[in-house]
């Protein structure tokens, strides 16, 4: 029984052993291209600091640095030699001029030149007390305080008919899908402007996106399973599951707003905080939506507002301080299945409550709203 | 066994640990190991446990495979003997190769195309009315030939005789006129095999000796490693900068004679500045009278002239070119005048 297992993988063990044996050309066709990524390029005091990746097939060396192509000295932490997939620090000493465009190259071994291009050098924030006080208090305008305000809506729900709650519950399905849809995108647009091909980026987004998805949905399941019997578990369940899907959205929120922060948009970033409010005021509606029909301490409110606005705070350290751009997409696809495995739920509640039919002009409605009025809301930041 | 209340707990608490984790992980790298400084002469310092790459300064002093201190002072005269009517005929092996890789500058490793294994190829020195003999041999994989510039007949020109991998031909001519002159590979695609380094500098000197003096050769040349049609390094005799590291000495007070030739494909325009001092400039070398008196020379491709001057002070001075784009790319460098 063990041995039928283990015998395919040691015949392709032995395949591979044979293929990757030195001294083997029988596969050496063409020649392996070297390829390094600037990920992020920091402007310090009296130095600039590039983040580069190996992101081609083979170990290369880094010989030189430059600024606007004129070598410069500079120091590789922390080595010049970078294994596939590694990465470094590139330093050079340099008085750069703020507000000025740059462009830091490094050359390998073989003198091949990788660059990137910087359009208006700004002081890159440094991880100490104020500014790990400042993002926290940015994550809390963006995530927290938004979602609370949210939960305000808690009492007009309660007071609403089956149709016009079957209509607002789809309402958050809606905002939730466009949520979804939304984060895919963006991680698109990161995946191909700073993301190396050999990461396959659309291909990570995808699967990063489906994993959490499922890996929810089992939560979520059972989570209800073990609440049968008390409903107000288990409409509390769902609405804990929709306040970690958020949550998991609202990280990647926060990691926009850092990187933002980062790279010197300011004027944007300010936008964004105003917009990102206004769009996560709705997310506080999706978390009370389902547990209308009951009685939630106030206790527990707070509690699932703090799970979905609090990521905000963490992803906005990350953006600013650590965020590398596939750790970005990453986040940003985790956050894509969570708010879809959300819908899903809610899917399930809306038509469990409207009598098993979930294609009702109060849901159809509420999702073409919910989605619209994200759109508009976007269009603010 | 999920319960809410469970789950909401373990929420909070990885949401710490990971906040936690995020903030500690900003301060991880202040660990102290073996420091070097990355000094950038003016840009200011920078102390590193990682690796310096400083292609300039004294981290750039490592082995090349290219010796331009050598290549700086060494002329060949060829084997010498003299012809029953009395001319003097100097015979010269060359040998052509296109399959090393050699260091060209610290770290970067590059196809060079040689003449006798060297970049730029050896100095052939003769005088005016000499016969030049040169046999050259091809062990490379592309045909080649030399291209002499001066005075000789069609055949001799290196142009239509192309010399294939193996093959063999034996150039003849008189050394005329006297002057700096140069040769090269004239092979099509002529920028390849140009840029990849098959060139040397060609000197013929007058019947009468010029005065004594300190004499060297100086070839502007560039390495377009990348091979995108733009020089990733400049450099004068071969190796970028390396004459900030090793500077040239020279003795105060006497006559120093460099043999300067412009080789710079792609963007050709290429020019020496000396500081602190001026030079007497012999345009191509074919004239006794100097054409000028400057600190500036600015050539195009193909072009040389011989310098003269004489410091009077002792101390470090630079030359490069004045071209700053050149000058921060390799083609920088330093005389130390002694007392």
């Amino acid at each position: 029984m063990i041995a039928s297992a283990i015998i395919p993988l040691v015949v392709l063990g032995a395949m591979v052993g044979f293929l990757l044996w030195p001294g083997n050309g029988l596969l050496n066709i063409g020649t392996p291209l070297p390829d390094v990524s600037i990920e992020r390029i920091e402007f310090l005091d009296g130095r600039i600091a590039a983040h580069i990746r190996n992101t081609g097939p083979q170990a290369v060396e880094i010989a030189q640095a430059d600024v606007n192509d004129r070598i410069v000295p500079a120091a590789v932490e922390p080595s010049k030699t970078l294994g596939r997939f590694a990465e470094a620090k590139v330093v050079i000493p340099f008085q750069w001029i703020k507000g000025l465009p740059y462009e830091i190259g490094v050359t390998t071994s073989d003198g091949v030149r990788f660059a990137k291009a910087v359009a208006a050098a700004t002081p890159t924030p440094q991880p100490d007390a104020g500014r790990v006080s400042l993002f926290a208090l940015l994550g809390t305008y963006v995530g927290v305080i938004p979602v609370m305000i949210g939960l305000l809506w808690y009492p007009f729900i309660r007071r609403l008919s089956q149709p016009k709650y079957s209509f607002f519950l789809s309402l958050t399905a809606g905002l939730l899908l466009f949520l979804g849809i939304d984060a895919l995108v963006e991680a698109n647009e990161i995946s191909l402007e700073n993301v190396a091909g050999a990461f396959n980026g659309q291909v990570m987004i995808t699967t990063a996106a489906l994993v959490t998805f499922l890996a929810l949905m089992y939560v979520s399941d059972r989570l209800v399973d073990g609440a049968k019997g008390r409903v107000i578990q288990g409409s509390f369940a769902i609405a804990l599951m929709v306040a970690i899907g958020i949550g998991l959205h609202n990280l990647g929120e926060g990691l926009a707003i850092g990187g933002a922060m980062v790279v010197g948009e300011v004027a944007l970033s300010t936008f964004l905080i105003v917009g990102f409010t206004l769009h996560n005021t709705t997310e506080g509606l999706a978390i009370v939506a389902p547990m209308a029909k009951e009685k939630p301490k106030i206790a527990y409110l707070v509690a699932l507002g703090i799970i979905a606005g609090a990521p905000a705070i963490l992803g906005t350290w990350i953006g600013g301080f650590v965020a590398s751009p596939v750790a970005s997409i990453v986040f940003l696809a985790i956050g894509a299945g969570a708010v879809f495995q959300v819908v899903v739920v809610i899917g399930r509640f809306v038509s469990r409550s409207s009598g098993g039919k979930l294609l009702k002009g109060p849901v159809i409605a509420g999702l073409a709203v919910g989605m619209l009025v994200m759109y508009l809301t976007t269009l603010l930041i | 066994m999920f319960s809410p209340k469970l789950l909401l707990i373990s929420a909070i608490a990885v949401a710490l640990v990971g906040s936690i984790l995020a903030i500690s992980s900003l301060y991880a790298n202040a660990q102290n190991d073996e420091e070097k400084a990355v000094n950038s002469r003016g840009m200011g310092y920078y102390q590193t446990t990682g690796d310096v790459l400083d292609p300039a300064g004294s981290s750039g002093s490592a082995s090349t495979g290219i010796e331009p201190m050598k290549y700086l002072r060494t002329f060949n005269y060829g084997r010498v003997s003299t012809l029953p009517n009395g001319t003097t005929l100097r015979e010269f092996t060359m040998i052509a190769d296109d399959r090393q890789t050699m260091e060209i500058s610290p770290g970067v490793h590059y196809n060079v195309w040689t003449f006798n294994g060297t970049i730029p190829g050896p100095t052939i020195r003769a005088t005016e009315g000499d016969l030049i003999r040169i046999h050259l041999i091809n062990n490379g994989t592309h045909p080649h030939s030399m291209h002499f510039h001066g005075i000789h007949r069609a055949e001799m020109d290196g142009v239509f005789e192309t010399i294939n991998p193996g093959g063999q031909f034996i150039y003849e001519f008189y050394a005329e006129p006297y002057g700096l002159h140069l040769y090269h590979c004239h092979v099509q695609p002529l920028e390849e095999h140009i840029s990849h380094g098959l060139y040397g500098v060609y000197i013929v000197d007058p019947k009468t000796p010029r005065p004594d003096a300190d004499e060297m050769v100086m070839m502007m040349n560039g390495y377009d490693t990348d091979s995108d049609g733009e020089n990733n390094f400049y450099t004068v005799n071969g190796v970028p900068f390396y004459y900030m590291h090793h500077p040239i000495e020279i003795e105060k007070g006497r006559l120093v004679r460099v043999y300067l030739v412009n080789i710079l494909e792609f963007d050709q325009i290429n020019n020496f500045h000396l500081h602190g001092n001026l030079y007497h400039l012999y345009r191509t070398g074919t004239d006794m009278e100097p054409d000028d008196y400057t600190d500036m020379v600015t050539m195009s491709q193909g072009e040389r002239a011989i310098l003269e001057f004489t410091y009077q002070y002792p101390g470090q001075y630079m030359f490069h070119a004045h071209k700053t784009e050149f000058a921060e790319k390799g083609w920088t460098g330093m005389f130390l005048v002694k007392e």
